[in-house]
Parts: structure tokens; sequence; C-alpha cells
């Protein structure tokens, strides 16, 4: 169905016009072309030249109408039609562009601010490493109030794999709150006051919205269903999707379905993450490739799911630095109430406990005390 | 869910009846088609079409829920979350015990003590809660036949002597724990697909499958083509189904493992260990060659079930008769230690007084080292897996 604006509206040809098949076979068989033609007839003429009710034939004529009435006077911003920018826009508007940040000034850098509003964001990594984690983390920061560096929105949690835990989510989101007390504290600004009385652990988990998506037609339905959602809860900023992988790991015998499917999801999911000014986050699997000498740990979905993210984080563990000691890997996620607002870069231990509510997941890093980032951001 | 049929999604009957002569009966099928398809199925207008979707996905999708609602139901009922599992320095790191509503492995090289930890939690099930237990009927799926009766009586006796000190008690337990003996990949998946009208009617409060590993390592051979994908598939169908279970009746279900040698730098080989006599021949060659990462001893059934199970508890040995029992993957847990021995009670903790938190550098729990027998033998001080837990406490508590 192309929507091509440099034809004049009246020209278009039947087949561009999102008419029922039958009657597109029937218009055509009677010998129609254009919208023009269509809307000259009239609804009388019409229904007694190719012999359909005098309803259908009007329902098919505002059809046609607002197809070429709505495309002259859309905006240019309008959900669904062709934009068109300049670059120096374009620039305007990705400076502009919100980050959900997420209080770790090593991870924010990485990916160039903190996640991108608008963009698809996967993380991969391999059993453990702290995907659902980090997710977590972000469902909460994407709340922070714009006076800290956040977006203050809201956040849609899609789980397939059942890692969504609460108790985990409460604390981290407790460390928050404590970090910005921390922080209006040092700074004293009024602003800061006043929107620490709405950042409270009650209104944090209030909007967090989750899905469990049980298989994959579940998982179809509701991402059929987000762009409603979305338009009734406008200040949502931040979609996760925990476990795109699972769902089409098992029961697929035919792979090009699973790859019409996953490329059908990806295509969705850009359309919401434009219209919504949200950003997607995605995890995924790692799985093995036995090559001829050796086999590797890659991303799961296969390579033509590569291209649906535009940032892929890959955590992995870190196995090089000392043969007897196996270091995590790092991504500090939000240190303890010592050092507000910057990082030292040094030990890190990764602790949860209860007792402490102030200490969220602190990761260990390389045992020297230089802060070496062994994490990859691939933008491809 | 995917299963459901359309007329049950509120489609009209003749738009039913157009669909299934195109073969398009359940939602499932519904939604896997592209827009195009779908307009060319049903003779409908884009507009109409996607408004036929939504509704269709209406009938599939969850329902919403907040993180605060979630919270809420978890503090109406706080102790049914976890199953606690006696040993007390063990569920205080895991912050109550064994989750409830998730899938928990016990992976260890053979005779270390899975199955007895099984059998004990088994026993713990049953008990009333008011002695931290849940109070319902246990299933048990035993592929190797190392059930047995007389010690989960042996157990039962010897650590909950005030409660069962009746033969009466003891009977009416073991009448609890339903036993079945399934030996092929197939017969465990369809058991486990049957399994849920079992827990409701019996009031099944634990699932316990010992081991998944056995079955699918004789049927799989992973160094045939195609059939570690054939295995991925197994795996996978038959944790979705498990994680389903759990969660719909917020029970734990635990799954054993065994090992395997991994060798990384190898031809993606994996050599399979059955019997402990492996063990030495296995430790000679690793401490022949020298270098840590050719050749060591991980959890079985590769990567993608590690990605499947959500806490993983690895047990090793020490040095005779302790053993060791590591938090290798948990989402609330740090990576800990402790150190036990199997007595006539089942599985007992030293508590070291010492040693407060246990903690260590843990690493990908699909690839965590882990001791066997010979190896412990040989250096008890030297080990790949573990620095020693005093050291390590000591020194994370300085950069605290």
């Amino acid at each position: 169905l192309s929507r091509c604006r440099c034809i004049p509206a009246m020209q278009r040809e039947l087949g561009t016009l999102p008419l029922a098949p039958a009657l597109r076979a029937r218009l055509a068989a009677a010998g129609f072309q254009t919208a023009q033609e269509l809307l000259d007839t009239g609804p009388c003429g019409l229904s007694k030249e190719i012999g359909i009710s005098r309803e259908e034939a009007l329902e098919a004529l505002q059809v046609v109408r607002q197809e070429c009435d709505g495309n002259a006077a859309r905006p240019a911003g309008g959900p669904g039609a062709t934009r068109k920018f300049t670059a120096l826009e374009l620039l305007e508007e990705e400076q502009t562009q919100g980050f959900i940040i997420t209080f770790c000034s090593a991870l924010d850098n990485i990916l160039g601010g903190g996640v991108q509003l608008t963009k698809i964001t996967e993380i991969c990594g391999a059993p453990g490493v702290g995907k659902t984690q980090l997710c977590m983390q972000l469902a909460v920061d994407v709340q922070i109030p714009e006076c800290f560096g956040g977006v203050a929105g809201e956040a849609v949690f899609i789980d397939t794999e059942g890692s969504f835990m609460v108790d985990r989510v409460v604390d981290i989101a407790a460390a928050c709150v404590q970090h910005c007390h921390l922080i209006a504290e040092a700074q004293q600004e009024e602003d800061h006051q006043k929107a620490l009385e709405t950042f409270s652990l009650e209104n944090i988990l209030s909007h967090i919205y989750y899905f469990r998506c049980r298989d994959y037609t579940e998982l179809l339905a509701q991402v059929y269903l987000l762009p409603e959602f979305l338009a009734e809860h406008s200040k949502v900023r931040l979609v996760v999707i925990d476990g795109i992988a699972f769902p089409f790991r098992h029961d697929f015998e035919d792979l090009s379905l699973r790859t019409r499917l996953l490329n059908g999801l990806a295509q969705q999911l850009i359309i919401i993450a434009n219209d919504h000014k949200a950003a997607v986050v995605l995890t995924n699997q790692m799985t093995t490739r036995i090559g001829q000498s050796q086999s590797t740990l890659v991303p799961a979905l296969g390579e033509s799911w590569g291209h649906a993210a535009t940032v892929r984080l890959i955590l992995h563990w870190d196995n090089r630095l000392e043969p007897s000691k196996n270091c995590e890997i790092l991504f500090v996620a939000m240190r303890s109430s010592l050092f507000p607002g910057s990082f030292l870069p040094s030990l890190y231990h990764k602790v949860i406990s209860l007792s402490c509510s102030v200490k969220c997941v602190l990761y260990i890093m390389s045992p020297c005390s230089t802060l070496r980032l062994k994490s990859h951001a691939v933008i491809p | 869910m995917a299963a459901k049929k359309l007329r049950r999604a509120q489609l009209s009957q003749e738009m039913c009846e157009r669909l299934s002569r195109y073969q398009i009966t359940t939602c499932q099928d519904f939604l896997c088609l592209s827009l195009l398809e779908l307009m060319k199925v049903t003779g409908q207008s884009y507009y109409e079409v996607q408004k036929l979707l939504c509704k269709v996905s209406r009938a599939c999708a969850p329902k919403m829920q907040t993180a605060y609602e979630m919270k809420l139901r978890k503090s109406v009922n706080p102790s049914s979350a976890f199953l606690t599992t006696t040993l007390h320095s063990l569920d205080r790191v895991l912050h109550g015990g064994v989750p409830c509503g998730s899938l928990t492995e016990i992976t260890s090289p053979p005779g270390c003590g899975k199955t007895q930890f099984c059998i004990m939690l088994s026993v713990l099930a049953t008990l009333p809660v008011s002695i931290g237990g849940l109070d319902g009927a246990v299933i048990y799926i035993d592929t190797e036949s190392a059930f047995s009766a007389e010690r989960l009586i042996e157990i039962a006796a010897n650590r909950f002597p005030a409660y069962f000190d009746s033969d009466e008690k003891l009977l009416c337990m073991t009448r609890s724990i339903h036993l079945y003996r399934e030996l092929t990949c197939c017969s465990v998946l369809k058991r486990i697909m049957s399994l849920e009208e079992e827990v409701i009617s019996k009031k099944v409060k634990l699932i316990v499958i010992d081991s998944v590993a056995s079955v699918v390592r004789k049927e799989f051979d992973t160094k045939l083509q195609g059939n570690l994908a054939e295995r991925s598939n197994f795996l996978t169908r038959g944790a979705s189904v498990l994680k389903y279970l759990a969660e719909e009746f917020s029970i734990p279900v635990i799954l054993t493992n065994q090992i395997t040698t991994s060798l990384s730098s190898g031809p993606g080989i994996r050599a399979d260990l059955v019997s402990p006599a492996d063990d030495l021949s296995l430790s000679e060659g690793s401490s022949v060659s020298g270098k840590r990462d050719s050749g060591c001893v991980t959890a079985a059934l590769g990567n993608t079930w590690s990605h499947s199970v959500n806490t993983r508890l690895i047990l090793q040995y020490h040095d005779l008769p302790t053993r060791q029992l590591l938090v290798a993957k948990s989402p609330v847990a740090p990576f800990s230690t402790f150190f036990y021995t199997i007595e006539k009670s089942g599985l007992v903790l030293q508590d070291r007084k010492d040693q407060t938190n246990l903690v260590w550098e843990g690493t990908n729990p699909a690839l965590q080292p882990i001791r066997v027998r010979n190896t412990a033998l040989k250096d008890t001080s030297h080990d790949a897996a573990l620095p020693s837990p005093t050291g390590e406490t000591s020194r994370n508590a300085s950069n605290l």
C-alpha cells in the first residue's frame, strides 16, 4: 500500500487504496482506475454499476475520500504518514531527545547519555549476568523526575520468562529514591523538593505496568494491543520485553515463519518507539554456535534479528584477568550513599541485601584500581 | 491461550466459517498471518482487518497488573513465597528459602547429595505451615530410580523427631509423596503436561524432577548433527510448561542436573561423565595440560537450559566428608558458599562462626567449574574454582 505524496490525491490508482480485495476486483473488472472516477460516479451510480448495495458503495466512497483528503491535510508529523525532515531538524530533535539515565556514569557514557528514546536497545548476555536486573532498574530509572535528569515517564514490562521479582524492584526503587534525596540535600533547590513529593516507592511501583506472556501468541497479541495501551497511558516512555528469545526457541518447525514473525515484531516496535517517543529495550539469550574448530557464544535468534535493534549491548563474564579468579562483568548499576552524584572507579562488590536497603546491585570489576570497561556497545 | 478458538474471540459466526475454510481456526493461526494475507482471507478492508486483529488480540493478551498490585498481593501472603530448607544460613541468603513460582536447579557430580537434598525437601514440603512446611503433597518424577523410601523415613524421623513421633505420622507423610518413574524424554514431557490436573486434585505443593539430565543425555547425542537443536527444543518446551505450573499454582519446582566436561579450546565436544570412575581420568587430564581453560567440569545441558532455570545451586566436593554448596545463580542472592555434610537427618550445614557472609567471585552459571571427587582429594589449597572464604570476606569487608 504505497502512499506516494507526489501524485495528486485524486489521481491515485485504486490499487493503492485500502479497499477490500473483493471490492477492488469488481471495480477493476468494471473499468474504474482512479479515485476521482469513483467520487464522480456517486454512491447510487456505483452500486448499480458494480452490483453492490448502496450502503456498501457509500462506505467505499467514504474510505476513498478519507484517504485522499487525509493525505493532503495530514500534518507532517502525524502518525502513519511519511515525514520529511532536513538533517538539521533531525539533529536538533536528536539532541533534545531524552535519555533514560541509569545513575551509572560508565554505562550512560557508553550509551551516549543513557538508553535513548525512540530507539530499540537490545541487551544480550549469558545466563545470570544481569539482563533482567538491568531491565528492572531501567523501569525504575525511567520515572526519575526531570529536575534530576530523568524523563519522568512510566514503564511497560512484558515478561516472557517469569524472572521479574517484585521484591528486587522494591529494593532498587527504594535505593533510587534515597539517591535522589541525597542529591536534593546536596543541591538544595526548590523544584527538587517538590519532585520528591511524588517520587515515592508507591508511585514508582504503580507506574510499572506488567504483562506476563506465556507463549509467542500472547506476545504477538500484546504487541498488537500496545499502541492502544500507550495512547491511553501517554506518559509511558519505556517498553521492556524481557526475553524476546524464549518464546521463539521452541515449537517452530518452520524457521521462516519465525523469521517473519520476528521481523513483523521488530517493525511494530520501531513504529511504537517513534510514535510514542518511547525507548524499547529487549533482552536476548546467548546460544552456542558450533564452528569448525571451536564453539562460540552468539546472540540467539539468528543473523537477521541482529538488524532489528539500533543499539546492542552484550554483557559477558570476564574470564581473562586472573586464571585463579573469575571476575564478573561489570555494569555498575547503583552505588551506595557514600558518593552522591559521582562514582569512584574503585572496586565494587555484588551485594544484594535486604537489611541495608540503600545498596542496589553493584558489580565486581577488575581487581586492579583502574576502571576497565569490558562491555561493548555495538552500534551497527 | 494460543489454542483458543476464534469463535470464543467474539468474531462473528460467518467470519469464523469463512476463516475455517482456510484452516484458520485458532487465535494463533490468525495472529501468525501478515496484514495482506488477512485482508485476502477475510475479504475486509485494511481498517476492518486492524479492528479484527485488535479483537483477536484482546482475546489472548495477558491481563495487566502494576508492580504495586503484585507487591500488595505478596505482602498479604508472605509465608507462602518460599519453601524453607531448614539450612538457616542458606535460607537467609536466599531471602527465605527455595522460591515458589520459579525453577530451581541442583547440579552436582555423582554422589554429592542431589537426591538426598531432594528427599529432604520432599519431607519439608509435607510438614504443616507452622513448622515451616507447605502442608501439601509432593510429585516426585524419578528418572534414575534413585529414590529410596527407607531413606525418606530415616531423614524424616531424624530431622523432626518431635513431629514424627509416631509411625502413623510417618506413614501419612509417605502417602502424600507421589512417585513417578519415567525413563524416556517423551514420557517425561507427557507426564509434565499432565501435571496440571494432578496438582489441583492432590493439592500438590512441590514438584521434583530427578534428574532431567539423565533422560536427555541418553537420547540426544550432541555430537550428531541436528541433535543440539532438538535437545534445546525439548528443554525449552519442558521449561515453559514447568514455569507455567510453578507460577500458576505458586509452588516451587526443583530439577536436578548432572555435570559434563566442557573443553573450551577444543572442538565443541562435550564429554559426558556418567560414573565416578571417570573422575580419575578427567582430573589427570586437566592437571597434565596445566591450563585452566582447557577442560573443566561444569553443569550439563548447555547454555539454553542455564537461561531457563531461575536459581542454580551447585553441590561439589570439598574434602571428604565435607562438601560445599554454592549459590551460582539467583535473582535475589549474591554468590555464596556453604559447607555441609550428609548425615542421618539429611544435609547439615557446617556453620563456621567466623564467616558471616560467605561471598565469592562467581562467574557465568553455565560455565562455573565444579569440583569432582578426585580434584578435591588432590588439591585442597590451590583450587581453580574458589578462593578460601575467610580470605574473601576480609578482603571484601575492607572495600565496602
